[in-house]
């Protein structure tokens, strides 16, 4: 039987460091996993247990009873039942979506050069804060809208131009992720009236337009410096043979990037998979999501620590056997900044 | 040797596919994301005011800012300023001195023009003033950190807490360990659960009268004693339940980096006599440089966000001691007082975009070329 | 590949059997004490239908309405309980719509304002009528109520119909559940040591002080004498003003508690009256748990049913509680403690209580017994289809009637307590739900001295009372218990911080407001 501890290779450690370095780890499986398993245990309680203090092992500590299980997926059956579908379509449509979208746009930041003129930007923004203005101080919108296309139209034609300087693809990308600094609570509101006005509210369609926009930075950033690192030479081989941008893509890059390109699906559908707040405001009966049903444990009377542990638990395991499932590609598959070389 | 970042020439005709590749993620982002962000602007100068026509935004100019800074929520916002103790003038004369000399410096190597330097300028200008009021709440006989001060310390003690357990927990999973393809599978479930439920457990967790810790804790003699009620064991706590949630992440990243370094130089390196210590601060860390970079960064744009933790473990308490500038959004937009949650919202991001554009400008690129 | 299968195999028949159970009825859990409703529930709906006009069961046929409300399960629990046997007698359809607590404000606020209209009633608190009936977002239901046969609107006791669910004279609400606040004893204890409960607060302190460290439950831990729950962002901000109220309010409930009626001065802000309850409340945490300034309402409940405290303050909610717990039988209740004194509002000093300063004192204790929240009270869209609000109307009177309610009010579950004369009369339910015929005399006896007292407090109903109370009020008062501020400091942030909502949304509108928000509807 071989010493599981044995040296494999000239860089590997010593087995007492190995032994040291396993326990490490165990200790901190231990740490990640107490808290999990308290709440398993938690969900198995009455409330009176709860309150009566803790209560570790069941069957040898206390009387474990399959209320709070059956509250949840029995009694409150479709309450359960619905938000659990809308997560997981939202969850996974928002994911993919986002990664299509931002998997082209980063391949298309380091492969392509962007120059978008200052002026021309600045114009853009300031006509569109233009027409909100006026919209929201009254002006009738598609009025409102028209007069700001007009303007900025007219004025990037002349003024414009004039500017020189220009934004360079570092730029952009800054541009992506500084969209992730204000705090969700700012525009909750606004994307409220913004749904309201094109009759999406209580519609995971909302949902799912509003996680693809949140999570395209994180999917174009990590994705970013992945496609960055990867061997140039195949790409530029085809190309000079002839092979469009859009076959080499598809034949190619896309192969190579299997695994980054599903480790960010993973971040991103976990992001999505748990988003509270905006899920809070722009849903009321039809387009509930999970978390929502979480955070309700929270009575006006005190939290429902036995039904919340349900819920964290069903809401956790398939997330936790998606990541089983793509766990070797997830190790494999991150490559963030330019490490080859 | 060209850069990796390096466009290719040869696709510079290839027209279509530039628009097409990177319009539809900008359009999207543009449509969801423009009209929120000024009318959030527009919400943060006004008021709301419901009457039977629907709801109405009453212009009044620069008020919520006023209040925040310098009126009635000013002890919430910044906290209460009192003057610093003698460690803190200081902290305070030694960070303006060392601004000031490395501004010199800059001017005189010439490297940057006019315009460079009265930006440097403003700049060390803003340092100097958020110093001071750091430290007037927090090195001052009586003073009181307020959320912005609070919102710095989650961030900063998280960061350095999850970049330490996320690199260590990496470097030794990377080793030929057993088991070590379940550990990675375990150590990713922290982020799998939503943050509501993560404050949640460790609401349940830290609950010293009922909470599995009970029982150390009583032992420990600690029965009549509470972290609740000290502000800086409830800041602690909020920080630790967020490393345990955000390690992970620091992880995963780290991990994939560790994976895909190459073997032959670290071989050659140990084989030539180099010790472990020697191989990991000359090879391994340079390489690991630019990955961390990117993580710290995302680190700091989420972790000034940070609302869940502090609010269902404490709501905020004891007092306002954990009350992050989010969740001091969150009980203005509670109590539908809009206007002045915009304007928390706002100052937040000026800090935030500020923070991010040095980081990546002087932190970032310099790495990034290093490596 | 066998992983993927495994962990899919596991997966799928979860979905599946929740599926096809979700197609049967809910059936109420039996996680809390005492559930013989459902039973009781069958003949007390057949009982009530026969006071409906109309043919029974096509009356609003085809009519489906929403009704948001809060995701419990309590309060949510016996509407969507009680739909389907409503929905047998008229034809109508419920759709009830639970949301987290935090957010049903919210929600209706920006359904109502923004014109989206997708609800056509609302369970929620009656305190926020103040941000409702102005913008007109309410329908006056004052003739349906007083016409209606099944509601029996004399059956409900008058403070919750003559002021709680009247604004500027008019009914806008249906009272579903009685809240306010009174304290609960370890009468064991108190009858062991021949203590009377507290009718001060100086009593209040002086028996917690005498149980505090004591072993109340037998399990050889030291316990507490008073359990309040004093969580930040909590709805911990009320028992201050259980506390204050008695030296606030002294003449009556037009009295009002918040606000000088003539000029709109916080009474909450620099007077005697206020360091002393300030003072008070936290000598309370000083008898308590070590982490009660962290701890919310179900905290402070699960220690008093586990036997360790001596004595507690609580919405009506403890005495359904305590069947099943070690504190069965064990608990008395007590009107809200008063004081002696009542505050001069001219001078900010103390007065002793006499026949002018507090006409309504009982045995020289001004008492002021707190109704906080308000009680979760159903409420029409003014906006919505007149079929609807008639559909959404008749189900909230259902709701309310005293059959249903009747048995509603003595399941923990519901978190709906008593407010009418006859959920006092019939203790029949009572006893059915665990309670002991003491248990329940001593019980409905508290709320009942509470209910017929001339100086009940009415809670802030006037606009933005959100930010009154919860972001005012609660943050000063959490900041006086950290001792981030003292008394002083505590006042003045009331005060100034009120001050400031109030000038901004008009002083003149909000004096009037809150004056007519204290009226009687006659």
């Amino acid at each position: 039987m071989n010493n599981p501890f044995r040296r494999r290779s000239a860089t590997d450690l010593s087995p007492p460091a190995k032994l040291g370095a396993f326990v490490l780890l165990l200790g901190w499986a231990f740490i990640v996993l107490f808290p999990i398993y308290w709440l398993f245990v938690t969900s198995f309680k009455t409330p009176y247990q709860v309150d009566k203090g803790p209560f570790y092992i069941p069957f040898v500590d206390f009387q474990p009873t399959l209320d709070a299980w059956k509250y949840i997926l029995f009694d409150l059956g479709n309450d359960t039942i619905r938000p659990y579908i809308n997560t997981v379509i939202v969850g996974l449509t928002s994911s993919v979506i986002a990664l299509m979208f931002g998997s082209l746009a980063a391949y298309a930041l380091v492969r392509f050069t962007y120059r978008p003129r200052l002026g021309i930007v600045g114009l853009f923004i300031g006509s569109f804060a233009f027409v909100v203005i006026a919209g929201l101080a009254g002006a009738p919108l598609l009025l409102a809208a028209f007069s700001g296309l007009a303007v900025f139209l007219i004025l990037a034609q002349t003024i414009g131009r004039r500017f020189v300087r220009a934004f360079g693809n570092s730029d952009i990308a800054f541009w992506l992720i500084s969209q992730r600094i204000l705090p969700p609570i700012a525009v909750a509101v606004p994307l409220y009236v913004l749904f309201q006005q094109v009759h999406l509210l209580d519609n995971i369609a909302a949902l799912i337009l509003t996680y693809v926009a949140t999570n395209l930075p994180i999917v174009v950033w990590l994705m970013r410096d992945y496609f960055a690192s990867l061997p140039r030479e195949l790409e530029e081989s085809a190309a000079v043979d002839g092979a469009s941008v859009y076959r080499i893509v598809r034949s190619i890059v896309l192969p190579i990037s299997v695994p980054g390109l599903v480790a960010t699906f993973l971040i991103v559908l976990i992001f999505a998979w748990n988003e509270f707040l905006i899920a809070l405001v722009l849903t009321s009966a039809n387009a509930q999501t999970m978390p929502l049903q979480v955070a309700a444990q929270n009575a006006t009377r005190g939290p429902q620590w036995w039904a919340m542990s349900v819920l964290i638990i069903i809401m956790i395991t398939p997330v936790v056997a998606m990541a089983v499932a793509l766990e070797r590609y997830i190790t494999k598959g991150i490559l963030v900044g330019a490490l080859k070389g | 040797m060209r850069l990796a970042t390096d466009t290719l020439g040869a696709w510079r005709s290839d027209g279509a596919a530039r628009w097409l590749f990177i319009w539809p993620a900008v359009l999207l982002i543009l449509a969801l994301s423009l009209f929120p962000l000024v009318a959030s602007i527009a919400m943060s100068l006004s008021k709301l005011v419901f009457n039977p026509g629907g709801v109405k935004l009453d212009f009044i100019g620069f008020f919520n800012y006023q209040q925040l800074l310098f009126g009635l929520e000013r002890s919430h916002f910044l906290g209460v300023l009192r003057p610093p103790t003698a460690i803190g003038w200081a902290i305070l004369i030694g960070t303006i001195a060392l601004a000031a000399v490395a501004w010199v410096r800059t001017a005189r190597s010439g490297r940057v023009g006019i315009v460079g330097l009265a930006l440097r300028l403003v700049g060390g200008v803003l340092l100097a003033g958020f110093v001071w009021i750091l430290v007037q709440t927090l090195a001052s006989e009586g003073g009181r950190p307020g959320s912005l001060v609070v919102t710095l310390i989650f961030v900063f003690g998280g960061i350095v807490l999850q970049l330490g357990l996320g690199l260590g927990l990496a470097m030794l999973a990377v080793q030929q360990v057993p088991w070590r393809r379940l550990f990675r599978i375990l150590f990713l479930i922290p982020l799998t659960i939503t943050p509501v439920g993560v404050g949640y457990m460790f609401l349940m967790m830290t609950d010293t009268s009922k909470g599995p810790l009970e029982p150390a804790w009583v032992a420990l003699g600690l029965r009549n004693f509470t972290w609740v009620t000290d502000p800086w064991l409830a800041r602690l706590a909020v920080i630790i339940g967020d490393t345990w949630q955000w390690t992970p992440f620091v992880f995963i990243v780290l991990l994939a980096a560790l994976e895909s370094l190459d073997q032959e130089v670290r071989e050659a390196a140990l084989v030539d006599g180099a010790s472990r210590w020697q191989s990991f601060r000359n090879i391994t860390m340079p390489a690991l440089l630019p990955v961390t970079t990117t993580i710290v960064l995302i680190r700091i744009i989420e972790g000034f966000k940070i609302i869940d933790m502090p609010n269902i473990l404490l709501g905020g308490g004891p007092g306002t001691a954990t009350q992050s500038m989010t969740l001091q959004a969150y009980i203005d937009w509670n109590t539908l007082n809009l206007g002045r949650s915009a304007a928390v919202a706002y100052l937040l991001l000026i800090l935030v975009s500020i923070v991010a554009t040095v980081y990546v400008s002087f932190v970032r690129r310099r790495v990034t070329e290093l490596a | 590949m066998s992983r993927y299968r495994m962990v899919a195999a596991a997966i799928i028949p979860i979905l599946v059997l929740t599926a096809c159970n979700s197609s049967a009825s809910p059936s109420p859990s039996s996680s809390a004490p005492a559930a013989s409703a459902p039973a009781a529930s069958a003949p007390a709906a057949s009982a009530s239908a026969s006071a409906v006009a109309a043919s029974p069961g096509t009356k609003f046929k085809g009519i489906s309405v929403n009704i948001l409300t809060f995701n419990g399960p309590q309060v949510a629990e016996p509407l969507q309980r009680r739909a389907p046997d409503w929905e047998q007698l008229t034809g109508g359809h419920v759709n009830v719509v639970a949301v987290g607590f935090q957010t049903i404000y919210d929600k209706a606020l920006l359904d109502a304002s923004t014109g989206t209209n997708s609800f056509d009633g609302y369970v929620f608190d009656p305190q926020w009528m103040g941000d409702f009936v102005g913008p007109g977002y309410l329908l006056d239901l004052t003739d349906r109520e007083k016409n209606d046969p099944q509601l029996d609107q004399q059956d409900i006791v008058p403070f919750f119909r003559d002021y709680n669910s009247v604004y500027n004279g008019k009914n806008y609400t249906i009272p579903l559940d009685g809240d306010f606040h009174m304290v609960y004893y370890r009468s064991d204890l108190l009858t062991k040591d021949g203590l009377k409960p507290p009718a001060t607060w100086d009593d209040y302190l002086t028996i917690a002080q005498k149980y505090n460290g004591q072993d109340l439950n037998g399990d050889g831990q030291p316990d507490y004498g008073s359990c309040i729950a004093k969580k930040k962002g909590a709805q911990s901000y009320w028992w201050i003003i259980s506390v204050a109220a008695g030296l606030l309010q002294g003449k009556g409930t037009s009295d009002g508690t918040f606000f000088d009626t003539t000029n709109m001065n916080p009474l909450f802000g620099k007077n005697d009256a206020m360091t002393l309850a300030l003072q008070t409340y936290a000598k309370t945490a000083t008898f308590g748990p070590p982490d009660e300034l962290n701890m919310d309402v179900g905290g402070s409940r699960g220690l008093f049913t586990t036997g360790r405290c001596a004595l507690t303050m609580d919405w009506g909610d403890i005495g359904t509680l305590t069947p099943g717990t070690y504190a069965q039988d064990k608990t008395g209740a007590t009107i809200t403690p008063g004081w002696k004194q009542v505050l001069d509002r001219s001078t900010g000093k103390l007065v002793a209580c006499d026949a002018t300063t507090c006409p309504y004192a009982v045995d020289g204790v001004n008492y002021a017994p707190f109704g906080s929240f308000g009680g979760w009270s159903g409420a029409i869209n003014a906006k919505s289809p007149a079929d609807n609000q008639n559909a959404a109307y008749d189900f909230l009177s259902y709701m309310s009637a005293p059959a249903q309610s009747g048995i509603d009010v003595t399941l923990g579950k519901t978190g709906y307590n008593p407010y009418r004369t006859s959920h006092f009369t019939n203790t029949a339910p009572w006893l059915a739900a665990g309670l002991s015929q003491a248990a329940t005399d001593n019980y409905l006896g508290a709320i009942k001295t509470s209910l017929d007292n001339k100086n009940f407090v009415l809670d802030l109903r006037i606009p933005q009372t959100k930010q009154y109370e919860q972001d005012v009020l609660d943050t000063a008062i959490s900041q006086y218990l950290a001792k981030e501020l003292d008394e002083a400091g505590t006042e003045d942030a009331i005060a100034n911080g009120w001050n400031s909502i109030t000038d901004q949304a008009g002083k003149d509108k909000q004096l009037a407001a809150y004056v007519s928000s204290l009226g009687i509807k006659k």
